[in-house]
């Protein structure tokens, strides 16, 4: 019974990969239930670094959640590698031997792994791959709130502010090339923009009163973030590079927390208007009126539209704070467990929380969560580019 | 001469103009011009920092919250005159800053502290202190006045504190 159904998903991927390279470059749509997974071997790797290419490669294989890791005999797959030093030629052949992805990735170890890895991801599923993205957070460790990066799976961790002072809400641009945060350094909380690339920092968003919560656009055009010059903290959408700023909202709430729809016609934020607590909304970015989203949990805040539309993640308050998934088609919602502060990665599956004193990711489909940053104080609000 | 003229008259008239709609405030709300619920502050003071040897934070009793509270109730309207007869007296301008418990999401809290500032800027307002002399900051759960984890701590951290800028 098992080999049936490892056979037929089996033909089925075929199937469908072959008629994408048939028709050219329709990217491959396969729906892998809950229960399926693809039968990987990850065969060796060759070369100067293949020690290090291997164990990260079969580690992003392994938190994908798409595949079972196993023996060459038996696999659908086979996944293997030339490293040169500096580059990684990576192969994955079909188990008749048809090569189905070859492709020369360039780089140091750890990032030819990651980019092997997310189109093995997405040569064989059709979802796109986490694994060459970066994170950025908080952490207190130096005695001040400063901002962090890493790459997804906690590796190169690095300090980007030395403020002194409070650097908060960080929020990486999609291409994850820019980070925008909140600084207290003009004491007031105003926007910066920092040029990942370059190194170079602009003050953005300066406002009278608190200026905070900036979130990107997808196409990473524009910022939505809270302003409260009005008398009010409200939502603001602008350039991201603070250029044109309009206001959003007109209430006697607060409004954070803002997160863009895929298409970037729609924010989804939170809002304190109405009640004592904050509930969650969803408002064109064009403007008009917020719509009250249901969610289950009385206090919900901080969400995160998933890159497919179709999911928000929040933190809710049920007695400590939990993660949870409001699903915007069957308006059911799940609670996956304690933590604060959801992120989606590209993939609408995978999410990156704070439990406190780490930084968690986590599967939303297996349920299953590895630390990707520990021992560094407290850790929160984390980001992550697609 | 007579050009020159005509570009300084254009000029004073645009700045002439310019100050009217600031001084007016409802002008100075929102990109379109709309009033919102709030007095809209005034440009910062430069070189203000809440925390910074330029701001005298000695001078008046922090105003505290409820749970998730924003108004200003009962004993702490008391305060608020104090605070009000003072700012009568003296021609310096003031930043309220607030703050919440470490209970709530970080970015909610930033927001929640701002809305209490806010709220005791409106307060002052209504007793008759000229709103461009106020100005807010949230911190948020940061700068708790008492970093201890309980009802004690959480109560002292729900508050507003009132710096006069020196």
């Amino acid at each position: 019974m098992k080999n049936i159904s490892l056979y037929s998903l089996f033909g089925f991927v075929s199937v469908i990969l072959t008629a994408s390279i048939a028709f050219g470059q329709d990217t491959p749509t396969i729906t892998i239930r809950k229960s399926d997974s693809i039968n990987l071997a990850l065969g060796a790797i060759s070369g100067p670094e293949a020690s290090t290419i291997s164990q990260v490669l079969k580690n992003d294989l392994g938190i994908s959640g798409w595949f079972t890791l196993g023996a060459e005999s038996g696999s659908a797959f086979v996944a293997g590698g030339t490293s040169t030093g500096g580059s990684l030629r990576g192969e994955v052949k079909d188990r008749n031997g048809s090569v189905v992805l070859a492709k020369t990735y360039s780089g140091p170890a750890r990032s030819v792994a990651h980019q092997f890895a997310d189109d093995i991801v997405e040569t064989l599923t059709g979802n796109p791959g986490i694994a060459d993205t970066k994170i950025a957070f908080v952490s207190n460790r130096t005695g001040k709130k400063e901002i962090y990066t890493a790459d997804y799976d906690g590796a190169n961790v690095k300090q980007l502010t030395n403020d002194g002072n409070i650097s908060v809400a960080p929020a990486l641009s999609p291409d994850g090339k820019k980070l925008a945060y909140t600084g207290y350094q003009s004491g007031y909380a105003d926007i910066y923009l920092i040029d990942l690339t370059s190194g170079a920092r602009n003050r953005i968003v300066k406002f009278p009163g608190t200026n905070s919560g900036a979130a990107f656009s997808p196409d990473g055009g524009r910022i939505a973030c809270t302003v409260s010059r009005d008398g009010n903290p409200e939502l603001y959408v602008m350039g991201s590079n603070g250029s044109g700023p309009r206001r959003l909202t007109k209430t006697r709430g607060v409004e954070s927390s803002p997160s863009w729809s895929p298409d970037g016609r729609e924010i989804v934020y939170s809002s304190d208007d109405g009640g004592s607590s904050p509930r969650l909304f969803r408002i064109s970015s064009g403007g008009g009126a917020g719509r009250a989203i249901s969610t289950g949990f009385g206090y919900s805040t901080e969400p995160s539209w998933s890159p497919d539309g179709h999911k928000i993640a929040f933190s809710g308050r049920s007695g400590g704070f939990v993660i949870a998934i409001t699903d915007l088609r069957s308006g059911g919602n799940r609670t996956l467990g304690s933590g604060e502060d959801p992120v989606w990665g590209a993939n609408s599956r995978h999410i990156i929380f704070s439990s406190g004193s780490s930084l968690m990711l986590l599967d939303t489909v297996s349920g299953r969560s590895v630390p990707v940053i520990t021992g560094m104080g407290k850790v929160s609000e984390p980001t992550w580019s697609r | 001469m007579n050009r020159f003229f005509k570009v300084a008259l254009a000029l004073t008239l645009v700045c002439g103009l310019s100050a009217c709609a600031n001084k007016k405030g409802d002008q100075y709300a929102g990109i379109d011009g709309d009033y919102v619920l709030g007095t809209p502050l005034p440009d910062r003071a430069d070189g203000a920092s809440f925390f910074g040897s330029s701001v005298d934070r000695s001078q008046f009793s922090p105003i505290y919250f409820s749970y998730d509270g924003i108004t200003v109730t009962g004993a702490e309207l008391s305060k608020l005159d104090t605070v009000a007869a003072a700012m009568k007296k003296m021609s310096s301008d003031l930043i309220i800053a607030g703050f919440t418990d470490e209970r709530g999401t970080e970015e909610y809290n930033r927001g929640l502290g701002e809305r209490r500032a806010q709220a005791v800027r409106e307060s002052l307002i209504g007793m008759g202190i000229n709103g461009s002399r106020i100005q807010t900051v949230s911190f948020g759960m940061e700068m708790p006045a008492d970093p201890a984890s309980n009802e004690a701590a959480w109560a002292k951290n729900r508050r507003a504190e009132f710096g006069i800028i020196r």
